[in-house]
């Protein structure tokens, strides 16, 4: 082993650096909005590369000139709401497909995963008239709706769900669990990296949901994060510290989550595959 | 068992169900019966774009107009995508969540009233329009009818930079009432002493292209719509002084809006030619304070043009879903078509100039402006503005920007003008055909 | 009797559970699909519309923007697709490694940007590669230009960057799919193939290469679909005009444009988006009939 490694010693020091200048590259875009949103707009536009000031000032002028607070809340509400509600309802049919599998059911999944091609521009009138009838405008339901049932989360859940044992299916049959209960009882629990790892993927989607909430959101106070960050840039001019500003606490959510939900991602994606 | 085409056949039918309650439904856009302006509590919703500019406006243009009617409230609100909001809501046919007043950019009011005319309300009676500058109110009149009140000004100006065109050896007025012949000779120079670009523009904009056109009196369309660009001198003209412009080494290219800021606000460029509510970039560079000044826009040698043009700027309109239409109108006239007062709040603390011409005769209009040296600026800019020509933009403003903008990249490129403008002109065509 | 009676009961379960995703699938996506191929067999601006069979498909073949936005969206799919993807092969090979250090530390780091959104990741990036932008002032202090490059107003160079944009934005994405994917390959069968003398690179391609199969198909059809489909990027970076010359307009852009730009025309805009739709139908086809060869 010892020798193996000194043999392959050049080897191992380009895969570090080549790691490290990923690992910089990968950095280096939120390095400079952060520190960007310390600096004064001008010199944001100049070019400068350091610390700054102007954090408090692009602070207060952000938070008081633009709807921060409550976008930030309406973010937050949107997607913590879309994931619970896209979790159950995607869990359940991939949870479906794969223990009740037939042919009739592969063939829908087949037919569900073409949805998936479904460019959204092409959606988006008829969706937004259906909406509207709907009186589902300006709403967390309206936001939420479109994107709650995907085929690819179905899709996700369903391959997750084949290592999942039947045996254990058969058994709680026996013990006179229903077969809902079986899903909600035995099956969430034993899946709960599955689980961690489709929750970050859906509350990054809603978070970052850009094109539909600007579509249906008509009102002031239905306004989201991504919907504001460009908001800032439409007016004849932008301050580039406020836009910075915005864009590193519309950022902060999911990086925290991804930090402190890593493990649970990684391995439930890992987990799930096996 | 369930096969592919009965799923298939199972939305069909859905599809066909929905389909059919949602044309049953028809769209009853039939604003309310024209209430009289009353004393009940009425709220009227107006959408706009910038806080610092148009929506600051309005909430003044509010503030005014309550003093008269105190059971008025306006909810003012600050609107991404506007265009596309209203597009959308429009083409489903729901108007119920539009708001009363919607300000419009002067270059796509025809697109949204020939496209949607049931959706505006003639203002004719209704506001005082009488007052305004001749070109701004042009933009908003379809079929003999006016939809929109002109707002803010986008008269045109050369915005200079007097230390660095003085280090060249010139003089601020040498720049003014110039042919751009006379301006790229004046560039070179500048660029020579100083090492300094003249100006600076958006890469692969038309702006330069449609402002030289304005200034002509001349537009990518004739009166009766057609496509005038591969014979139009005009065009022609604007193409090969832009393609002299950059070629010289006078005009420098940023690459989008944010660079072209930057252009100004590092010095990188001695000038900027634009409509006139580019102020609100240039003066937060402080430190250039006192070394700004504004001439009057170059004019063609060969083509007949004047020393003025208009870029941008806006209007207000009214959606016949208002529930209110007769207080919105109301609104507008008594402030933005009626009120000095308005403009003398919003002029110093906004710079949004508005193009009513009595508010030009207010003293604050002839304040001597200290970032631009003292010069007066605003009289400047109401005296150009009341000089541009009137031109139409048309409903496919949009479409021809963009066919234009594609060909002078050709023509930058190394095509032939006539090459180029001829395919612009057959693209144009095909777009716009039915 | 009895066995048969369960066996219902549990399909009728089945139908129960995979129901409400579907249904919401067939209602929010395959309906507006549908209602958008009757609005792409008429044409008109704005609600001005009437019926016109083919025409819309036939006008498209003669556009020249549209035909430009085709070819800009193939030029992302061939560059980008195939760059990112064996990147993330490559990273997630190297993330597998057992003796790596700092494994932590650098899966987080290779992860971190698809925390990003779009619009954001597609603001910094225009920042750090405007003309006075941190790229140009890095490239004049080493004296690899002398002047600074204009990367988002060249036809090529505004390309190049929204490419950047895409693989740095979804790399990480990708790594994590393949990371999954070795966790299901037996440790013990590499184990046998270097006892057996092979090198290391004889082991990716043929063990590694082949059992990842399924997920290499997986992210090659989640790419194409998404670069097919790309608009928030771009419109970002180069705005709603498709940078110089139509150089980085796509097809959801275009449709976009037809839509919300220029005077509204719905039933052509619905043509443009069904050609989307009928392209990753084929591209997907293809990948799939190439991964299955097995």
């Amino acid at each position: 082993m010892n020798n193996a490694m000194k043999k392959v010693r050049p080897a191992v020091a380009f895969m570090y650096a080549f790691l490290t200048l990923i690992a910089l590259v990968s950095a280096f875009p939120f390095v400079w909005m952060a520190l960007a949103s310390t600096n004064k707009s001008v010199d944001i536009v100049r070019g400068r590369f350091f610390f700054g000031l102007n954090l408090l000032e692009n602070w207060s002028a952000l938070f008081s000139a633009y709807p921060m607070a409550s976008s930030f809340l309406n973010s937050l509400r949107n997607a913590v709401v879309g994931t619970i509600v896209s979790l159950f309802v995607c869990s359940l049919a991939g949870y479906g497909f794969q223990v009740y599998r037939d042919k009739a059911k592969d063939r829908l999944m087949a037919v569900l995963l073409l949805s998936m091609m479904v460019p959204f521009a092409s959606v988006m009138i008829p969706l937004f008239r259906m909406f509207s009838q709907a009186k589902l405008l300006n709403t967390t339901l309206g936001i939420i709706l479109p994107s709650v049932s995907t085929a690819f989360l179905i899709f996700f859940f369903r391959q997750n769900s084949a290592g999942f044992p039947m045996e254990i299916v058969q058994a709680a049959r026996v013990d006179g669990l229903s077969e809902f209960g079986i899903y909600l009882r035995i099956y969430v629990p034993v899946m709960a990296a599955t689980f961690a790892a489709a929750a970050i993927i859906q509350f990054m989607g809603v978070w970052n949901n850009y094109l539909w909430p600007l579509i249906i959101l008509l009102k002031k106070e239905a306004q989201t994060l991504p919907i504001m960050l460009v908001s800032i840039t439409s007016g004849y001019t932008t301050d580039y510290g406020i836009l910075m500003l915005a864009v590193t606490i519309s950022t902060l959510p999911t990086v925290i989550l991804f930090f402190t939900q890593q493990r649970r991602f990684v391995s439930g994606i890992l987990g799930s595959v096996k | 068992m369930m096969k592919k085409g009965s799923f298939l056949g199972l939305a069909l039918a859905l599809g066909a169900v929905l389909v059919m309650t949602a044309c049953s439904k028809q769209e009853a856009a039939a604003p309310a019966a024209a209430t009289a302006v009353s004393d009940a509590p009425v709220t009227l919703t107006v959408w706009c774009w910038d806080p610092n500019f148009n929506v600051y406006a309005m909430n003044e243009a509010a503030k005014i107009y309550q003093r008269e009617k105190p059971n008025v409230t306006v909810n003012v609100l600050d609107i991404t995508d506007i265009e596309q909001k209203i597009t959308t809501a429009l083409s489903a046919g729901e108007m119920a969540d539009l708001p009363d007043i919607v300000l419009n950019q002067d270059n796509s009011i025809q697109r949204f009233v020939q496209t949607y005319p049931d959706a505006y309300l003639p203002l004719n009676g209704k506001v005082d329009l009488s007052k305004f500058a001749e070109f701004k109110l042009d933009v908003g009149v379809y079929e003999g009818k006016n939809y929109g009140v002109p707002f803010d000004n986008g008269a045109t100006a050369t915005f200079l930079r007097r230390d660095i065109v003085e280090q060249a050896g010139f003089q601020v007025s040498d720049f003014n009432d110039i042919t751009w012949e006379r301006f790229i000779e004046l560039g070179q120079v500048v660029k020579r002493e100083t090492g300094v670009a003249m100006v600076s523009t958006v890469a692969g904009s038309s702006d330069f292209i449609m402002l030289m056109l304005q200034s002509a009196g001349k537009w990518f369309f004739d009166d009766e719509g057609k496509v005038t660009i591969k014979d139009n001198p005009a065009v022609v003209e604007a193409i090969k002084t832009y393609k002299a412009l950059v070629d010289s080494g006078v005009l420098l290219q940023a690459a989008d809006w944010n660079a072209y800021i930057a252009t100004l606000n590092n010095g990188t460029t001695a000038s900027t030619i634009q409509g006139c509510w580019i102020i609100g970039s240039i003066t937060p560079a402080t430190d250039q304070a006192g070394k700004w000044a504004v001439v009057n826009t170059p004019r063609f040698a060969n083509v007949d043009s004047v020393n003025y043009s208009s870029q941008g700027g806006s209007g207000w309109m009214v959606f016949s879903s208002s529930k209110h239409p007769d207080i919105a109108m109301d609104l507008l006239n008594k402030t933005f078509a009626g009120s000095t007062e308005l403009y003398e709040t919003i002029l110093p603390s906004s710079g949004a100039i508005g193009t009513w011409l009595p508010a030009a005769d207010s003293p604050v209009y002839s304040e001597p402006h200290a970032f631009f040296g003292g010069q007066k600026i605003y009289e400047d800019l109401v005296d150009y503005a009341s000089k541009v020509p009137r031109v139409k933009y048309g409903v496919f403003n949009y479409e021809a920007r963009d066919v234009v903008g594609r060909a002078a990249a050709a023509v930058l490129q190394g095509a032939s003008i006539d090459a180029a403008l001829d395919e612009a002109q057959k693209y144009l065509e095909f777009q716009i055909a039915e | 009797m009895g066995r048969v009676k369960l066996e219902r009961k549990y399909a009728v379960w089945g139908w129960l559970f995979v129901a409400p995703a579907s249904l919401m699938i067939f209602i929010l996506s395959f309906f507006p699909m549908i209602q958008a191929f009757i609005l792409s067999l008429q044409s008109g601006r704005g609600n001005n519309l009437r019926f016109a069979g083919m025409r819309n498909y036939l006008r498209l073949l003669e556009d020249e923007q549209f035909r430009a936005a085709v070819c800009n969206v193939f030029t992302y799919l061939i560059i980008q697709v195939p760059i990112m993807l064996i990147l993330a092969l490559i990273l997630a090979t190297i993330l597998n490694e057992q003796t790596l250090k700092l494994k932590g530390l650098f899966r987080t780091l290779v992860f971190l940007p698809c925390v990003a959104g779009l619009v954001s990741a597609a603001t910094i990036f225009k920042s750090i590669f405007s003309i006075d932008g941190l790229v140009n002032i890095m490239l004049l202090k080493l004296h690899i230009i002398t002047s600074p490059v204009s990367f988002l107003s060249d036809p090529v160079w505004a390309k190049a960057v929204i490419i950047i944009v895409i693989t740095w934005r979804w790399t990480g994405y990708n790594t994590i799919f393949y990371l999954a994917g070795f966790q299901t390959i037996e440790t013990s069968i590499y184990e046998a193939a270097r006892i057996d003398g092979a090198n290391a690179a004889q082991q990716f391609f043929k063990i590694t290469m082949p059992l990842l199969r399924p997920v290499i198909l997986l992210t090659t059809i989640m790419s194409t679909n998404g670069t097919l489909q790309i608009f928030d990027e771009v419109r970002t970076i180069t705005g709603t005009s498709g940078g110089p010359g139509n150089a980085t307009l796509t097809i959801s852009q275009y449709i976009y444009n037809l839509s919300f730009l220029y005077s509204p025309q719905f039933g052509y805009a619905a043509a443009a988006s069904y050609t989307i739709l009928f392209m990753v139908a084929v591209l997907s086809f293809i990948q799939m009939k190439i991964g299955d060869k097995e």
